[in-house]
């Protein structure tokens, strides 16, 4: 797609992006201000999540992602198709650069390891995902089919992610990997268990 | 209830196309929502990974939020 089918000010940025030094450099500010708006009002937006961060501490949070965010835009200006507006898909690597720096802020002094005690507990203290799940055999061919149908990684995965409610880009930041990986991981160990549940007859209990 | 909880932890049964093919699409299906568009076919597999992925559900809904507050400022 060229430049232009693009709406007016979507062309407009690509044109003062590509331009000459002054005008890229103009364009470059006016870029990295709206980056750093977008990232402060996500941050405000997640205040529940930042609640223990300190005022300072989010300021900083927010103009690193802003800063991350600018180099990830004019890293990728090339693959912008003008599927949506320059300033939203400009706009989605500020969101992506914040969230992820909040969740990963919000979990550093947090142990993200799993308890491999959990399933000993139910029902008696089920984790808040569990605690309504009334049908008890559904939830013992569960526990077997965790226990015996998953690999280590996506037990351990599966158990942070989906029963602890670790966030995954805490995961990945604590594994070396990235959110797509520890996403693949947990979605191939979720198809696991609902097979599992199916030759175990729960089938029609499945969502 | 028991059906939303199992949702919950086995995510929706379907095509899923994952964190970074659900990102390249996440711009244009905010700007559509945002224009009041109707959502094509295109973004079915897109909403089943937002109902599968809490991060990138958050992530959506933040750039939603933008694209509102873009729309109507409010008072300066």
């Amino acid at each position: 797609m060229t430049t232009a089918t693009l709406d007016l000010e979507s062309a407009q940025w690509l044109r003062d992006l590509t331009a000459d030094e002054t005008a890229r450099g103009g364009a470059t500010e006016r870029l990295h201000s709206l980056l750093l708006r977008v990232s402060r009002a996500e941050a405000s937006r997640r205040s529940a999540t930042a609640r223990q961060v300190r005022a300072e501490e989010i300021d900083d949070l927010c103009t690193q992602a802003a800063n991350d965010a600018l180099m990830a835009v004019l890293a990728k200006l090339g693959t912008y198709r003008g599927a949506a507006r320059f300033t939203t898909w400009a706009c989605k690597f500020a969101i992506f650069e914040t969230s992820v720096r909040l969740r990963r802020h919000a979990w550093r002094d947090k142990n993200v390891e799993p308890d491999e005690t959990i399933w000993n507990r139910i029902p008696d203290t089920r984790p808040q995902p569990l605690h309504r799940i009334e049908n008890e055999q559904l939830v013992q061919a569960l526990h077997r089919a965790i226990d015996e149908r998953l690999t280590e990684r996506q037990r351990s995965i599966f158990q942070s992610a989906a029963i602890d409610e670790v966030p995954i880009d805490v995961l990945a930041e604590r594994l070396g990997t990235s959110r797509n990986a520890i996403y693949k991981t947990l979605h191939d160990a979720r198809a696991k268990l609902r097979l599992a549940l199916i030759d175990a007859g729960h089938g029609d209990e499945l969502p | 209830m028991t059906k939303l909880d199992l949702e919950k932890l086995l995510g929706d049964d379907g095509a899923d196309p994952g964190c970074d093919a659900a990102g390249e699409l996440m711009d244009a299906y905010c700007d559509a929502l945002a224009n009041g568009e109707s959502i094509s076919p295109r973004f079915d597999e897109f909403v089943r990974h937002m109902r599968n992925c809490v991060a990138c559900r958050e992530d959506t809904e933040g750039l939603l939020a933008i694209l509102q507050q873009q729309e109507n400022p409010g008072p300066r």
